[in-house]
């Protein structure tokens, strides 16, 4: 939460989030609550509850929202925007309001270096010597090459390698 | 008919006018226009001297047209008519206008151009008096008898009031027993009181035991006198006009004899036949032969037909002592001819199985509301013990759930409003029964409005009743122990629970009753967009509907409780009333009527008439004519907005009254500036204006006002008409879109201004010279405004070039 005194809310947050593709629904909260009960997440830890982060965004608390690491631990199941009565697309609203965090330099390191995988290698994930030599013993074939090049023209093209991925270190 | 003979009567309202006004050149002016036979000046016309001297003119012969500039004319008009009917002049040939209000207050600081203006006003008053055709007083005969649909609490209680005030009245109720929900609710909120408690019939059915207040087995209610009552009905086809419908009702066989059955209930015992009691929420088996509850009406056993073996088994036949039970009674089918008809079919429960993580239906031990409600009563299937019907055992940890299905837009968006009540209800019934029952409700938001509401609630914490603030996503089943689990957040503790429970009962939307949409279409009245009756006018006409004559009451319009519904129902049974008393309808003529000479076979009028008012009539070999019903025209002349081929006018709106009107309008300036003609509707645009001149709000005096029954009525001829008479730009005012008096004239117009636009812009005029504009009667100021910002965008514009080069 925000610090006492500190004024953190923005006013222009919840518009900022309508505006979004996929944040467009965010205003028809009316915090029932079936989102944080249907969320798998939010069982296992308390740093994720979806109907706080929809709260949250709606106050204008962006620091928190953008900087935090709740946006990043939904797992996408969509269970909570199934349920939703008031259809509020939740899944999408928190994907809105990652890529306004990327765009504000908060990235997760983690996802700096699925982002720096795909555009050297071409996978999010990294081939290990492990996993190329276990995949036999489970039937599967060899993997082929991605075809980093190609691919690095789709990601040039749709702008994601101008995307400044890693937070700047803080001195 | 004879030459025209216009008398002009000329307020000052008190000498105030002439301080802005020149009278004597407005006297001089209106002197010399053809057909004025009298001008005169008093200090007010619609009262005292004044009005003697319009009644002495006419009665005197000296006029045979009246036109009075007075302050007021919405008010004042209606003495003026009315003594001018009494003097011997036909009333629609009256014109009154405003020159206070209109003219001189809001031009007050320009005093020539306010006279110049006001010549213009009186001329056009007088062109159209001249072309005013006398017009009749139509009269409708209209039957003193009612149809109630519905025979739940809010039928009831109208078709009691209208059979007590001596109207002939049939309650039609297509269940086998009247009460609807209300039979089945046991208690009401928030008195705790049987629910099938009513308000005693005033008339003279009074016994020993009269109180203000009965139980619907007390009231006599079937022996209530004008009173017809068919259970086991329905309405199938309605026909026919305002106070002369002819519906008919097919009316199903109840196979026992409601004069010889004495309710020994032998029958029920013999029966063979038992299958689930649905009016018991199927927690026991009832017969074939059967009353739904002890204190019902009518106090008639019923078959259903779709269990009974009939001739097969007859043992019911054979034992019963009265010879009251008929096997070979035949479904019939009644004809009824009423004057009006109240719709008081109610609402039901939404079906909760659809929402699938519930498990309503498919978890025995999920039930609704209604389904407790029968559990708590003791005349219910347990004897008021609350159940787990999956083993019916006792159930001591409850859990409701609200808001189900509603207030969820996958399903029905709308709050039902009485739901919260209901389970407050529900929960402090069974923890007064039952101490140490824990009841939890599972809540959006706890909504008690009403009075008295809140102290409900209140109580209800006081009992130990826990709130839980979230909606559960889910009903889980443990089979290993026969529990349910509710998987709800509690958004104020900001923690997940499992709630536990032997029984969950959900709150489920409350929706239209099935078969309200057919109703609706057989009626020819409107179901708004969840699909509930609607009414004419939420807010000042909640129990009409644009069908006169046809009534709505009680949960009908929308889910309601029983104080809600009573008054409802009472409101319901007055307007009825006022419609039918005199036995007649009176409705003036100025209607629609068709020129079947121009009208071709296209169906344009019937389909936009807003009120079902004009009917397609074949005319010689396979060709039809629209054909007006004076009594269901409204006069609003949209469909005369919608005729290709201008073959439908309204009496007291033709054309050539409203292109005279218009050309006197733009016949003197005075002013610099470029002439505007505005076409105020005479509902919310006409009294927009008075609004601003009443508040004293100025505005250009180019500005000229020309009152239409509803923008609906303009062709888009019409505005190139204006534009070829002298103005330089033209102002259309209108009621705003959703509020238009008239349904759908605002809209209509607004499509073609755009359309007139598209053409002006053909014809090289700058289609901006045309704006719509709309208001309310308290948006004086924007009327004041637009006025100013037409003025100031057309003498930008400069004054108008007809075919221009572009």
């Amino acid at each position: 939460m925000a610090h006492k005194g500190e004024k953190t809310l923005s006013s222009t947050f919840p518009k900022e989030v309508t505006s979004r593709l996929g944040g467009e629904t965010v205003a028809l909260c009316y915090q029932c609550g079936t989102c944080a009960s249907s969320c798998p997440v939010a069982k296992v830890t308390e740093r994720f509850n979806p109907r706080e982060l929809i709260k949250l965004s709606l106050l204008g608390e962006k620091q928190e929202v953008l900087s935090g690491s709740a946006i990043w631990l939904c797992c996408s199941c969509y269970k909570c925007q199934e349920r939703c009565p008031q259809k509020v697309e939740i899944a999408d609203v928190i994907y809105a309001l990652r890529n306004m965090a990327i765009k504000e330099g908060n990235t997760p390191n983690i996802y700096s270096e699925f982002a720096a995988g795909l555009m050297s290698e071409g996978r999010i994930v990294p081939l290990s010597k492990f996993v190329e030599k276990k995949r036999p013993d489970f039937g599967l074939p060899p993997l082929k090459p991605a075809g980093v090049d190609a691919l690095r023209k789709i990601l040039s093209t749709t702008g994601f390698d101008k995307i400044q991925w890693k937070k700047e270190e803080a001195s | 008919m004879n030459k025209a003979k216009v008398g002009v009567f000329l307020s000052d309202c008190g000498n105030q006018l002439p301080e802005i006004l020149d009278f004597d050149a407005l006297i001089s002016h209106v002197k010399q226009v053809s057909g004025v036979a009298l001008v005169a000046k008093a200090s007010e016309f619609w009262r005292g001297e004044g009005l003697k001297a319009i009644v002495g003119a006419i009665k005197d012969k000296k006029v045979n047209r009246v036109v009075v500039a007075e302050s007021l004319p919405k008010l004042s008009e209606v003495n003026i008519v009315k003594a001018a009917e009494k003097a011997g002049l036909n009333p629609y040939l009256v014109e009154v206008i405003d020159l206070k209000d209109h003219c001189a207050m809001p031009h007050r600081e320009k005093p020539s151009e306010a006279t110049e203006k006001a010549k213009a006003m009186l001329l056009a008053a007088i062109e159209r008096a001249k072309l005013l055709e006398p017009l009749d007083k139509l009269e409708f005969p209209a039957l003193k008898s009612v149809l109630v649909i519905g025979g739940g609490i809010a039928g009831m209680q109208a078709a009691e009031d209208l059979a007590d005030l001596g109207f002939k009245t049939h309650l039609v109720e297509k269940a086998p027993f009247l009460g609807g929900l209300a039979a089945l609710a046991g208690r009401f909120f928030p008195t705790d009181d049987c629910a099938v408690c009513i308000q005693s019939p005033a008339s003279d059915v009074k016994t020993i035991t009269h109180t203000s207040r009965k139980c619907v087995y007390r009231s006599g209610f079937t022996e209530i006198p004008n009173l017809d009552i068919l259970t086991n009905s329905k309405v199938v086809a309605v026909e026919g006009v305002p106070g002369n419908y002819k519906v008919t009702v097919e009316k199903k066989p109840r196979y026992v004899n409601a004069l010889k059955c004495v309710r020994c209930d032998l029958c029920t015992t013999v029966c063979p036949v038992e299958v689930p009691d649905e009016h018991n929420a199927k927690l026991k088996t009832r017969k074939a032969i059967y009353m739904n509850i002890p204190n019902v009406h009518p106090p008639v056993y019923v078959i259903d037909e779709s269990a009974c073996k009939f001739h097969e088994c007859a043992k019911c036949v054979e034992v019963c002592p009265t010879k009251a039970v008929e096997l070979d009674q035949k479904s019939e089918r009644k004809t009824l001819n009423v004057g009006g008809i109240v719709v008081a079919t109610g609402f039901q429960e939404y079906d909760s199985s659809v929402i699938k993580e519930y498990h309503y239906g498919e978890y025995p031990d999920v039930i609704t509301n209604l389904e407790l409600a029968r559990m708590i009563d003791g005349f219910g299937p347990t004897g008021g013990e609350i159940i787990r019907p999956s083993n019916k055992k006792p159930a001591r940890r409850i859990v409701i759930i609200q808001c189900v299905g509603s207030r969820d837009r996958r399903w029905n968006p709308w709050c039902s409003g009485i739901c919260c009540m209901i389970s407050l209800k529900h929960a402090m019934l069974i923890k007064s029964a039952y101490p140490d029952a824990d009841v939890s409700i599972c809540y959006i938001d706890i909504r008690t409005t009403g009075r008295e509401h809140e102290y409900y609630y209140e109580r209800a914490r006081e009992m130990g009743i826990k709130f839980v603030k979230g909606r559960p996503t889910e009903i889980v089943h443990d089979p290993e122990v026969n529990m349910l689990i509710v998987d709800v957040e509690d958004a104020i503790l900001h923690s997940l629970l499992e709630l536990e429970a032997d029984l969950v009962v959900l709150a489920p939307a409350m929706v239209p009753t099935e078969g309200t949409k057919e109703l609706a279409e057989m009626l020819g009245i409107d179901v708004d967009e969840d699909g509930f009756f609607k009414e004419y006018n939420a807010k000042l006409r909640p129990t009409e509907t644009k069908r006169r004559g046809i009534f709505l009451c009680g949960g009908a319009t929308f889910p309601k409780d029983a104080p809600t519904t009573s008054l409802h129902a009472h409101s319901a049974a007055v307007k009825a009333v006022k419609f039918l008393n005199t036995g007649k309808i009176v409705k003036d003529q100025k209607t629609a009527v068709v020129n079947e000479e121009y009208c071709g076979d296209c169906e344009f009028c019937p389909v936009t008439c807003p009120y079902g008012a004009i009917s397609l009539v074949p005319k010689g070999e396979e060709h039809f004519v629209a054909q007006v019903s004076d009594l269901l025209c409204e006069g609003c002349g949209i469909c005369v907005g919608t005729c290709p081929v201008n073959a439908i006018e309204l009496r007291h709106a033709r054309p050539n009254q409203m292109s005279a009107q218009m050309k006197a309008l733009m016949s003197v300036n005075g002013t610099s500036k470029p002439l505007i003609l505005a076409m105020c509707c005479s509902e919310c645009g006409h009294t927009a204006v008075d609004s601003s001149g009443m508040a004293m709000m100025q505005y250009p005096a180019n500005i000229r006002v020309m009152k239409v029954p509803c923008t609906g009525i303009l062709q888009v001829h019409q505005f190139l008409e204006a534009f070829k008479a002298g103005a330089q730009g033209v102002m259309v005012v209108g009621c705003k879109s959703d509020g238009c008096h008239y349904e759908v004239g605002s809209q209509k117009a607004q499509k073609k201004v755009e359309l007139a636009k598209v053409l002006l812009k053909e014809y090289g005029v700058e289609p901006e010279r045309l704006e719509m504009f709309n208001m309310v009667f308290i948006e004086g100021d924007k009327f004041a405004e637009a006025a100013q910002v037409m003025t100031e965008r057309l003498e930008k514009l400069g004054s108008l070039q007809l075919m221009a080069s572009s």
